[in-house]
C-alpha cells in the first residue's frame, strides 16, 4: 500500500471533545471525556495514560466512530472518524482481543485481510509473516477460543497490522501478557515507530509507556490533567545522577567531599544498580527455548513482517543497532537515567537510518547537537544501501515528508 | 485414561472441526470467483457462512434436517399406494426443510447482536467497512447459507423420491384408475383412445405408477369452473321479500346491498348442492392446452356425499366436451372413494378450439341401468355437493423438476425475506429480544390468513374509537361500571384489531407463497406466483427491511453504553 503522510496535517485531532454517557431515557449520566483537546502528529509515539475509568478506551473508540462525541471536533489525517476511507491507513488492538472464538488464527488474518480489500495473495503472504511475527504459525489451525489470552492478544496484534497501517492504536497492547510477551509488544512498538508509523498507546501501564512513547497526555476523570514530552514531564532538574563501574568505598567518600567542597550539597544516596525482574525472566525464558523446551504457547516472536519494513532490511538494521549498542555499552548501564547518556556516532547513524523522517525527534533519544560533522558522509551510503535492501519500500513517505 | 488416548479424544473434535471448515472453504472458493468475493459484503457474508456451518445448534437442525429427508423414504406409508408415499414424502421433507431452515435463519441473525455484545464489532468497524456493506453483507451471507442448504435439501428428496420409486412397489387399487371410456355416445372413439387411457374396469398392474406420473410427478395448470352469476335471482328474490313485507318485521334497516350478497350466497350454496338425478353444467375457460391425439386434461374432483353409500363408492356420469363448439364430447362413468380427491382423465380435444370446456355432471349410477350393463350395480340414492375448488379442469403445462425448481425459488423468497427481519431485529435489540420478534413475525407470516379472517369478528365494532373512548370516559363520570367495562371491552378489541391490522399490513402472506402442496397435487408451481413472490417478498418489502435496518444501525454507536 503506498500512502503519503501528510507533513503539515496532525494525524490526529482533538478540539474541546466531550463525551457523556446517557441512561436508557436518553438523560445525561456519566460524563467520560469533558473538553479534551490533543493532537497527534506524523511519526510519533503518542501515550495515553491514565487510571481506569479516566477516559482513554472512550477517547479511541471516539476516534474510530465507534462511539460520538458529545460535543468538540474530531479528525483523523484531517477527516471525520465517520470517514469509511480513512480507516484504510489505521490498525487498531481493542483494551482485549475481541476476535471470533470459532475461527483461526490464519482465518482471522484472512477475514481482516478481506475487509481491507488485500488481494488474496497478498493476504496469504502477510498472514504467514504475521503469524511467524507473533510467534504463532505453528498454532496457527487452532481455533481462537482454544487460544490463551496472551496467545489471543498476539493475533489481535497481528490483525491490527495487516492493512501496513500508518497510523496504530494500541489500546492496553501488553494485558494479558507475560513480561517476555510485553518486552516482545514494546520492542515492536519501538520498530514500527522507528518505521514512521504513528502510534496512539492508551495504557496505565506506565513502564511500558515510558519505555516507548515520545510524548505523553495524562488523563483523570475524562480531563486532561498533563500533556508534553516525557523526557519534559519526568526529569528532576534539581539532582544529578552518575553512573560508573564499581567504585571503592575510599572513592566514593572522596567523591562525597569533593561534592560537599566544591557544591555544598551532600551525595544523598550511592548504591550498586540491580537487573530488573523482567530483564532476568526473559534470560530465563529464552535460555529454555534455546534448549528447545516443548510449549503449547506461543514461540519466541520472529521479526518484524517484512511489509511493515521489516525482513532482511530489519535484521540489517537491528545487527547495526546491536553493535552498536555493544560499543556503547560496554559499561554496565542497569539503571535508567534521567536523560539519555550521549551516544557514539554509530548509534547516531542508525537512528537517522532506521527513522524515516527527520522530524519530529523524540526528545529522549535525540542526537546531541554537537555531533561531529564527519558522520555525515556514513549516513548518506549506508542510507542508500539500506533503502536499496528495503526495496525502496519506505521511501515514498520519506520523499512525501522531506 | 491413558495420555494418548487423551490425545486421540482431542484430536478428533478438531479433526471435525477441519472437516466442517471445508464447507466455508469450499464457499469462499465459489465466492472468490465471483464479483461478491471482491467486496466488503462478500467477506462479511463468508464470515457469516463460516459462523453458521459452526453454529451448533445450525447442526442439530441440520442433522434433523438430513435425519428427516434421508429416512423418511424408509418408513412412510402414506395411504399405502406409491402414489400416496410419495405424495407423503414430498409434503413431509419439503415443508420440514422450509420449517427447519426458517428457524435456522432466525438463530443465525444472532450474529449480529452477538457481535456488539462480544465486542467484535470494535474491530470490525475500525476497519473500512460501511454500516450498510455490514447489514448487506450479514444479510446476504443468511441467504447464501439458504441457498445451499436449500439446494442440498432439496437435491437429497429428488434422489430420495426416485429411491422410492424403485423400491416401493405401486399397489393396485381398482378404484383410483378412476375412468370407465365406456360410452353410448362416442364408443368408436373411445375405442381407439382405450389403450392410451387404461380402462377402469381392467385395471393393469401399474395404474399406481401411472397414476403417479400423471397426477404428482408433474406441472399442471389447474383452472376453477365458473360460478353462475346470480345477482340477478338474488335482486328479483330480494324485490319480492320486499313487496311482500318480508323485512316490515326486522328491528333494523335492512341494507339492500348486504342483503342482496347474502342472498346470492344463498343461491350458490343451493346450486353446489346436486340432488339425486340432478345435473350441473360447468364451464372452465382459458383452457389453452394442446389438443392434438394422445394429449389429455384432467378433471380433479371431490364427492362429499350427504349419506355415505354401503360401499362408499360413488359413481356418477361426466359429459365431457361441448360438440355444438367444435369439441369431441366424452362420456366418463367413474366409479370413485367418496370423500377424496380423484382425477377424470379425458383426451384433450374435449376442449373446444376457443379453449372453453364445458362439463355436464349427473349425480346418476350409470352402473345401475341393465341398458347398459349386463350385471347392473345397485343403485344408491345420494345428494352431493361440491365445494367452490370442488372441480378443477387440469392439463400439463411442465415437468416436475421445473416445479420443484420453481418451489425452491418461492421458498428461498421466504427466506431471504426471514433473514431480512433478523437483521432487522438483531440491529436494533439484542439478541433474546430479537429472537422472540423474528419468531412472532415468522408465526403471524405463516398464520395471516387464518389470523386475517379471525379478525373478522372484530368487524362488528363499527364506531369510531373515538366515540368508544368518550362512551368509556363517561360512563366512568357517571358511575355506570357496567356500561364503562362494556366501552372498555370494545375499547380494547378495536385497539388489539387495529394493531394486528398493521401488522398484516406489514407482514407477507406465507401460506399465500406456500407451493408445497401444490407441487404435491401435481399443480403448476406458476412462474407468475414465483415472479409475485419474488417481487413482493425480496424486491419489495426484503429491500424495505434492509433499508430500515441500514437507517437503524447507521447512526447507531456501536460502543454504546448505557447506565
Amino acid at each position: 500500500m503506498v500512502t503519503t503522510v501528510e507533513k503539515s496535517v496532525p494525524v490526529v485531532q482533538l478540539a474541546g471533545v466531550c463525551k457523556t454517557f446517557r441512561d436508557f431515557w436518553r438523560r445525561p449520566r456519566v460524563p467520560a471525556v469533558v473538553d479534551l483537546t490533543l493532537e497527534v502528529r506524523p511519526g510519533e509515539v503518542f501515550g495515553l495514560l491514565g487510571p481506569n475509568g479516566s477516559g482513554k478506551s472512550t477517547t479511541i473508540k471516539m476516534l474510530l466512530g465507534l462511539l460520538y462525541p458529545s460535543k468538540g471536533r474530531i479528525a483523523i489525517f484531517g477527516r471525520a472518524p465517520s470517514d469509511v476511507a480513512i480507516k484504510n491507513r489505521i490498525g487498531f488492538l481493542p483494551e482485549e482481543s475481541y476476535l471470533y472464538r470459532f475461527l483461526d488464527a490464519r482465518e482471522t488474518l484472512d477475514y481482516f485481510g478481506r475487509l481491507f480489500r488485500l488481494p488474496p495473495l497478498v493476504r496469504r503472504k502477510r498472514t504467514d509473516m504475521l503469524l511467524e511475527m507473533v510467534g504463532l504459525k505453528h498454532e496457527a489451525r487452532r481455533p481462537i477460543g482454544e487460544y490463551s489470552k496472551g496467545m489471543a492478544r498476539r493475533i489481535g496484534l497481528a490483525q491490527a497490522l495487516i492493512n501496513d497501517p500508518e497510523f496504530l492504536i494500541l489500546d492496553e497492547p501488553t494485558s494479558g501478557l507475560d513480561p517476555l510477551g510485553t518486552r516482545q509488544i514494546k520492542d515492536l512498538i519501538r520498530e514500527l515507530g522507528r518505521h514512521g508509523k504513528t502510534i496512539l498507546l492508551s495504557s496505565h501501564m506506565l513502564a511500558d509507556v515510558e519505555d516507548v512513547c515520545d510524548r505523553v497526555t495524562i488523563l483523570y476523570g475524562g480531563r486532561q490533567r498533563a500533556a508534553g514530552h516525557l523526557a519534559e514531564l519526568l526529569s528532576v532538574r534539581d539532582k544529578t545522577q552518575i553512573i560508573t563501574d564499581q567504585l571503592s568505598r575510599q572513592t566514593i567518600e572522596s567523591i562525597r567531599d569533593l561534592v560537599l567542597r566544591l557544591e555544598h550539597k551532600d551525595v544523598l544516596d550511592v548504591s550498586s544498580p540491580r537487573t530488573s525482574l523482567e530483564e532476568f525472566f526473559i534470560s530465563i525464558v529464552e535460555d529454555a527455548r534455546r534448549a528447545n523446551v516443548a510449549t503449547s504457547g506461543a514461540a519466541g516472536a520472529g521479526a518484524l513482517a517484512e511489509f511493515l519494513g521489516g525482513g532482511k532490511a530489519g535484521d540489517v538494521i537491528r545487527r547495526l543497532e546491536s553493535a552498536a549498542d555493544t560499543s556503547i555499552n560496554s559499561a554496565a548501564v542497569a539503571a535508567t537515567p534521567v536523560r539519555a547518556p550521549d551516544e557514539g556516532p554509530s548509534k547516531q547513524v542508525l537512528e537517522q537510518l532506521s527513522r524515516p523522517r527527520s522530524e519530529p525527534t523524540p526528545a529522549s533519544v535525540a542526537p546531541s547537537s554537537d555531533a561531529p560533522a564527519t558522520t555525515a558522509a556514513p549516513i548518506e551510503a549506508d542510507a542508500d544501501v539500506l533503502r536499496q535492501l528495503m526495496g525502496d519500500r519506505t521511501s515514498p513517505k520519506r520523499e512525501a515528508s522531506s | 485414561m491413558s495420555v494418548a488416548s487423551v490425545g486421540v479424544l482431542k484430536e478428533r473434535p478438531r479433526r471435525v472441526r477441519r472437516a466442517l471448515s471445508a464447507v466455508p472453504r469450499a464457499f469462499r472458493a465459489v465466492i472468490n470467483l465471483s464479483p461478491l468475493g471482491r467486496t466488503n459484503v462478500g467477506a462479511v457474508a463468508l464470515h457469516v457462512v463460516a459462523e453458521g456451518v459452526r453454529m451448533k445448534i445450525a447442526l442439530v437442525f441440520l442433522g434433523l434436517l438430513a435425519m428427516i429427508v434421508l429416512a423418511l423414504p424408509f418408513s412412510i406409508k402414506g395411504d399405502g399406494s406409491l402414489t400416496g408415499a410419495v405424495q407423503s414424502y414430498l409434503s413431509f421433507s419439503l415443508s420440514f426443510t422450509g420449517f427447519f431452515l426458517g428457524v435456522l435463519t432466525i438463530f443465525l441473525s444472532r450474529s449480529i447482536s452477538d457481535e456488539l455484545v462480544h465486542r467484535q464489532s470494535f474491530l470490525l468497524f475500525s476497519k473500512p467497512l460501511a454500516r450498510w456493506q455490514y447489514i448487506v453483507g450479514k444479510w446476504a451471507g443468511m441467504t447464501i447459507f439458504n441457498f445451499v442448504f436449500l439446494a442440498f435439501s432439496f437435491l437429497c428428496i429428488y434422489g430420495m423420491m426416485h429411491v422410492i420409486l424403485r423400491t416401493k412397489p405401486p399397489v393396485e387399487d381398482s378404484y383410483t384408475s378412476g375412468l370407465t371410456p365406456t360410452s353410448k355416445v362416442d364408443i368408436e372413439r373411445l375405442a381407439e383412445r382405450k389403450a392410451l387411457i387404461g380402462d377402469g374396469t381392467e385395471p393393469t398392474q401399474s395404474a399406481d405408477r401411472l397414476r403417479l406420473f400423471t397426477d404428482v410427478l408433474t406441472a399442471r395448470h389447474s383452472t376453477m369452473f365458473k360460478v353462475p352469476d346470480f345477482t340477478a335471482v338474488a335482486e328479483e328474490e330480494f324485490e319480492q321479500r320486499l313487496r311482500e313485507g318480508f323485512y316490515d318485521a326486522a328491528t333494523e334497516p335492512v341494507d339492500r346491498a348486504k342483503e342482496i350478497e347474502r342472498l346470492k350466497g344463498k343461491h350458490e350454496a343451493r346450486w353446489r348442492i346436486i340432488p339425486v338425478f340432478g345435473q350441473r353444467v360447468f364451464e372452465f375457460e382459458n383452457i389453452l392446452c394442446d389438443r392434438s391425439p394422445g394429449n389429455f386434461i384432467q378433471l380433479r374432483y371431490r364427492a362429499e356425499l350427504y349419506d355415505y353409500p354401503p360401499d362408499e363408492i360413488f359413481r356418477s356420469m361426466w359429459v365431457v366436451g361441448d360438440a355444438g363448439k367444435g369439441a369431441t364430447q366424452y362420456v366418463m362413468l367413474p366409479r370413485h372413494i367418496v370423500g377424496r380427491f380423484h382425477t377424470i382423465k379425458v383426451p384433450a380435444d374435449c376442449v373446444a378450439p376457443d379453449g372453453t370446456l364445458s362439463v355436464l355432471f349427473s349425480n346418476v349410477n350409470p352402473y345401475a341401468d341393465p341398458n347398459w350393463f349386463e350385471t347392473p350395480e345397485p343403485m344408491f340414492y345420494n345428494t352431493l355437493e361440491i365445494t367452490r375448488d370442488g372441480v378443477k379442469c387440469l392439463f400439463t403445462v411442465g415437468s416436475f423438476e421445473g416445479n420443484l425448481l420453481r418451489l425452491f425459488v418461492l421458498m428461498l423468497c421466504k427466506l431471504m425475506f426471514l433473514s431480512a427481519i433478523g437483521v432487522l431485529m438483531t440491529s436494533v435489540f439484542s439478541y433474546p429480544v430479537a429472537c422472540l420478534a423474528a419468531f412472532v413475525l415468522y408465526a403471524l407470516a405463516g398464520l395471516r390468513s387464518f389470523m386475517h379472517e379471525s379478525l373478522e369478528q372484530f368487524d362488528k365494532y363499527d364506531e369510531p374509537v373515538t366515540a368508544t373512548m368518550s362512551a368509556f370516559f363517561n360512563a366512568i363520570s357517571s358511575g355506570e361500571g357496567g356500561k364503562a367495562s362494556e366501552s372498555f371491552q370494545t375499547l380494547a378489541a378495536e385497539f388489539i384489531s387495529g394493531g394486528l391490522r398493521l401488522i398484516f399490513k406489514v407482514v407477507p402472506d406465507f401460506s399465500y407463497f406456500d407451493g408445497v402442496e401444490t407441487l404435491v397435487n401435481g399443480e403448476n408451481v406458476s412462474l407468475v406466483w414465483v415472479l409475485q413472490g419474488v417481487g413482493e417478498l425480496v424486491v419489495l418489502q426484503t429491500a424495505c427491511i434492509l433499508g430500515l435496518s441500514i437507517l437503524l444501525f447507521y447512526r447507531r454507536e456501536v460502543s454504546e453504553t448505557s447506565f
